[in-house]
């Protein structure tokens, strides 16, 4: 026992590392408890199968934020990106969809589907990226709270208002009906091909339980163009070695600044004392005494788990209650002999070294998403797939593929029941690999290993509640000063000296580390580490 | 012939435009393309010995400033002394509901208690958002100073409700009603009855974020509903408008408008007729207005393509039945009811609203009915009943397109689920009439047949329908629309028309 510490952090994934590392780099003794035997959460890289290395369930990251990496000088520590830099949509029939970096050569893939939508693609990508930079300046930083009367709060809120108001109207415009349209009601703005709309569409719906007609899933679009504008690497990248490197990356960062790090250390409650966390209990009954406890885990986890009910006032946990995390999603990982060819566009050509999806059109999405709406996964699913071995051969033994399946929809709550989900494991895996043999018809017979991995394996094993990869959905009503309850969305929680620090505070999940960067930061300028 | 305004349509917003402006000391002419008053409020005989009352069911939410500003209860508006009952039947049970203080009075204990738990917290919060629906648009892009102060003041009302209600209620417009709903209440049918008016009309469905900002402004606005329904509302509108001198020109289609140097001048109509004018408010809707009425090269082209992409997209279709009977309802809450809905669960709704998604119609359509002949026997031969009825959903882009058949296959299946839960109604029918959204727009001239002349989605509800457009004020000088295809949107409101006379009345110097 190293005595008491400043801080100790609940839960090692990436945004517990660099809250972790953040508060000892300004000279707090920091603890950081892993229940898994691995660090990073759901960003982590597992050799299941002997000489494959998977990326089991995050597997690209875009949105990791550049100042972190400068500021933890996580590059020194092992940081090293992959760029993904194409994106191939597969058909039944025809060659296929590719959009690729060279803009020129995008556009002539397009051209093929509609001449117009051609001409006009680089003038989405701009009005894109024009956005990008104001949404990042909403991530960056704390969420406002308009309803406060605090002159601070007030400052903040009329700040925000005004890079609102400093916005030229058209764009003005543009940002509201981002933020509150359907992926495709947006994309139409611009696009009439709805076989060139789909693929688009698709990063709107991520994680979420909406359809890509849903009013809503606009504005995720936009995480597409992060990356690009940080100049820091492209949009999508993998981590080499796999995601779990981003994590060892923050790890090492952290231990570097003195952080101690334990993992298999599982926590079972959060010691509240006079209203106010002054430790955690672990599962072996042993007590550690902190300043202050940050959790990674999510607000469900965190205050209806680690919490007794009678510490938080009835109203919070009402708002803790209703927090919406229905997972929607799976993963399918898959070692491979050799490489599957893609019927539509045979070869191991650079069109499959970024990400592949499947979804041939919109109706095909909708359809995905109306099976999980009445409590079933999706028959013929969205799928995104990437083989990291193509560009990143220190993953799998030379000529073998690593192949990761994003799944959605699988739903966490099915008719059967949560808990009926290992019964329906295989029959979901099957319809997932059914899917992608019906392109890659050669797959099947190259299988050397399966993982496949529902939302409710990904709540047993990560603990995401309800298998929600976002910690929490990124519903307009559950980001900014809502997220993840009105008035404590500042990494605060009623309980003193308790703090969140994972996805489920704002800006939301995806690999960007902010709230992890964020929340030591608040903790810090207020004094309470 | 000259006028100081011409009003297109006569519709209810264009009638209250119209009477306001006369009020004003305008004169007003009126051009509506059908023979007769009221657009989409009209009461028709649709079948021999038949009438409705209107094809919209809903006027609950008619502005009692205009009322007010109308004078129309000297011109015989009178309205329901109680508040309107909603039966709702399912294969199992039934429920009668109503926004009365005692409206759950008919639940169970806990279910009660949350229906009035809710309507408190909607009670709470309407002083916050009733005013933002009978006052134009706060204008956020502008930012000048009176903008400032418009915020600020909508900012202190709110903030009056107090931290708590102020949080709880910017929630809410971005979430789907189903969700929202099942927060408060521990009944699935009772969310589905309170998720339909919510989608009622519009491309979502209760799982769509965006639709509790629907049902968050249906209740905010609701008053006693108007006795005799839109038909009598219209009835009062024109005599008021009559009164005030206000000419009506009925049969009366317009060609385009004309426009010089950027103004516009005065309206040609189909028979080669031009009518001169100062100004014009267009109270049809904004596809036809911009894209139809509106000569070429008048807008820009980035207005134009906005309008373009303007989502209106009907998936209503009114069906009227016409009984030589009464109807009987599997209970006896039927037996009373003047208002139906038929929605067993939100599920079915999704359902419902999930065949348009794919272009096709609702095989098991989800119903708002309306039964006027409750309180009015005399809109049917004796004994006889007339069932109003708005089934949703159907697509105005249906797979092949609409033709007798498919209008055919619709009205079967409203007369299948209406079946599903009465006793012989199919001997009772004596005629029929199917409405799909090719027909509303053929028939009444609303483009896409959207009844709400435009999506009530989000982003046309905050800015409707564009940027350039969104106070009344067109960029055509002189232009000024003031149909449901402005600000607040559709349903029986008057609002749109009396804040576009308000709007043309102000840049003529009062």
């Amino acid at each position: 026992m190293a005595g008491r510490y400043d801080a100790i952090i609940v839960g090692g994934g990436h945004n517990g590392l660099v809250c972790a590392a953040y508060l000892a780099k300004a000279g707090r003794k920091v603890l950081v408890l892993e229940r898994r035997h691995v660090l990073g959460g759901a960003a982590v890289t597992e050799e299941l199968y002997p000489g494959f290395k998977f990326s089991v369930a995050s597997y690209v990251v875009s949105l990791f934020r550049p100042h972190i990496i400068r500021e933890l000088d996580l590059a020194r520590h092992g940081l090293s990106m992959i760029p993904l830099e194409c994106s191939f949509t597969p058909h039944l029939d025809g060659p296929g969809l590719v959009r690729w970096p060279e803009l020129a050569k995008t556009r002539r893939e397009i051209s093929r589907l509609s001449q117009k939508d051609a001409e006009i693609y680089p003038e989405f990508s701009l009005a894109m990226t024009r956005m990008a930079y104001f949404i990042k300046n909403i991530i960056d930083r704390p969420a406002p709270d308009p309803t406060s009367l605090a002159p601070s709060e007030m400052a903040r809120t009329l700040e925000f208002a005004k890079s609102f108001a400093r916005l030229d109207p058209d764009l003005f415009h543009l940002h509201s009906q981002l933020l509150t349209m359907s992926a495709v009601d947006f994309l139409s703005l611009w696009f009439e091909s709805e076989v060139l709309m789909a693929p688009m569409s698709c990063s709107g719906i991520i994680g979420t339980f909406l359809g890509v007609r849903s009013p809503g899933t606009a504005y995720v679009l936009l995480h597409h163009y992060m990356g690009e504008i940080d100049g820091a690497f492209r949009s999508w990248g993998f981590h080499k070695g796999g995601t779990g490197g981003l994590s060892l990356a923050c790890a090492r960062a952290a231990q570097s600044f003195g952080v101690e790090i334990r993992t298999e250390s599982s926590v079972a409650q959060v010691l509240v004392k006079d209203g106010a966390a002054r430790g955690v209990v672990l599962e072996n009954g042993d007590e550690l005494l902190s300043r202050a406890v940050f959790s990674n885990l999510d607000p469900n986890r965190t205050f209806l788990k680690l919490v007794n009910s009678s510490d938080l006032d009835p109203e919070f946990l009402h708002q803790i209650r209703r927090y919406k995390l229905r997972g929607s999603s799976g993963k399918v990982n898959l070692a491979l002999d050799r490489f599957p060819e893609f019927t539509c566009r045979p070869g191991v050509g650079p069109h499959v070294q970024g990400d592949l999806a499947i979804c041939p059109n919109l109706d095909y999405l909708e359809r995905a998403y109306d099976d999980a709406k009445y409590g079933d996964f999706s028959r013929r699913p969205y799928l995104n797939i990437v083989f990291p071995s193509l560009v990143d051969p220190t993953v799998a033994p030379p000529g073998k593929h690593v192949m990761s399946i994003f799944v959605q929809y699988a739903p966490y709550h099915i008719k059967e029941g949560a808990a009926a989900w290992p019964s329906r494991r295989d029959a979901f895996g099957d319809a997932v690999i059914d899917t992608v043999a019906e392109y890659a018809p050669t797959l099947k017979e190259s299988i050397l290993y399966k993982q496949v991995l529902t939302p409710w394996d990904l709540e047993q094993t990560f603990g995401l509640t309800e298998g929600n990869i976002f910690q929490g959905e990124l519903s307009l009503e559950q980001l900014m000063f809502l997220r993840p309850a009105a008035g404590y969305a500042r990494y605060r929680t009623p309980i003193k000296d308790l703090w969140l620090c994972g996805s489920g505070a704002h800006p939301g999940g995806g690999i960007m580390g902010s709230p992890g960067e964020l929340a030591a930061k608040t903790a810090l300028s207020a004094g309470a580490v | 012939m000259s006028a100081d305004v011409l009003v297109i349509g006569a519709g209810h917003n264009g009638l209250v435009c119209a009477g306001l402006l006369a009020k004003a000391g305008r004169k007003v002419v009126v051009l509506e393309r059908r023979d007769i008053l009221g657009g989409l409020c009209a009461g028709e005989e649709f079948h021999p010995g038949y009438r409705h009352t209107g094809l919209l069911l809903d006027t609950t939410g008619l502005r009692p400033w205009v009322v007010e500003a109308l004078d129309l209860s000297r011109h015989g508006l009178t309205f329901e002394t109680k508040w309107p009952r909603y039966f709702s039947p399912t294969d199992s049970t039934d429920l009668c509901i109503s926004c009365a203080p005692n409206g759950g009075s008919e639940l169970e204990a806990p279910v009660a208690q949350r229906w009035s738990a809710f309507l408190d917290f909607v009670n709470r919060v309407r002083p916050a958002v009733e005013p933002l629906l009978n006052e134009p648009p706060i204008d956020f892009a502008s930012a000048g100073a009176r903008e400032f102060l418009d915020l600020v003041r909508h900012g202190w009302t709110a903030r009056r409700l107090g931290k708590r209600d102020m949080m709880e209620l910017l929630r809410i417009p971005p979430m789907s009603v189903a969700d929202w709903l099942r927060e408060w209440l521990p009944s699935e049918h009772l969310c589905a009855i309170w998720s339909l008016p919510a989608v009622s009309g519009t491309w979502m469905g209760p799982r769509s974020p965006g639709s509790a900002a629907n049902l968050l402004r249906i209740l905010c606005t609701m008053q006693m509903p108007v006795a005799g329904g839109g038909d009598a509302l219209v009835q009062a509108l024109a005599a008021s408008a009559r009164a005030r001198g206000v000419e009506f020109r009925t049969g009366c289609r317009v060609r385009r408008l004309r426009a010089h140097a950027g103004r516009v001048t005065g309206v040609e109509l189909e028979g080669g007729e031009e009518i001169a004018a100062t100004a014009v408010v267009a109270t049809c809707d904004p596809r036809q207005t911009f894209l139809d009425l509106v000569p070429k090269r008048q807008l820009s082209d980035t207005f134009e393509a906005r309008m373009v992409r303007f989502r209106q997209r009907g998936t209503t279709a009114p069906v009227n039945l016409a009984l030589k009977g009464d109807v009987h309802w599997a209970s006896e809450h039927g037996a009373r009811a003047h208002f139906v809905r038929v929605a067993p669960h939100p599920d079915d709704i999704e359902r419902a609203f999930d065949a348009v998604k794919y272009r096709q119609m609702s095989e098991r359509p989800v119903l708002e009915i309306h039964i006027p002949t409750r309180g009015q026997p005399e809109l049917a031969p004796s004994g006889g009943h007339v069932m109003c009825i708005l089934a949703h959903f159907a697509p105005y882009h249906l797979e092949g397109g609409w033709n007798d058949d498919a209008r055919a296959r619709l009205g079967e299946s409203v007369v299948a689920q209406v079946a599903r839960f009465t006793t012989g109604l199919r001997e009772q029918i004596a005629g029929m009439e199917v409405l799909t959204p090719a027909d509303i727009e053929a028939q009444y001239g609303v483009s896409g047949g959207h009844i709400h002349h435009g999506e009530h989605a989000l982003d046309q509800l905050l800015t409707r329908p564009s940027p350039e457009a969104a106070r009344y004020a067109t960029p055509l000088a002189g232009l000024y629309l003031g149909g449901s295809g402005a600000h607040p949107g559709g349903g029986i409101t008057g609002a749109p028309g009396a804040l576009a006379a308000r709007a043309v009345l102000h840049s003529s110097g009062g």
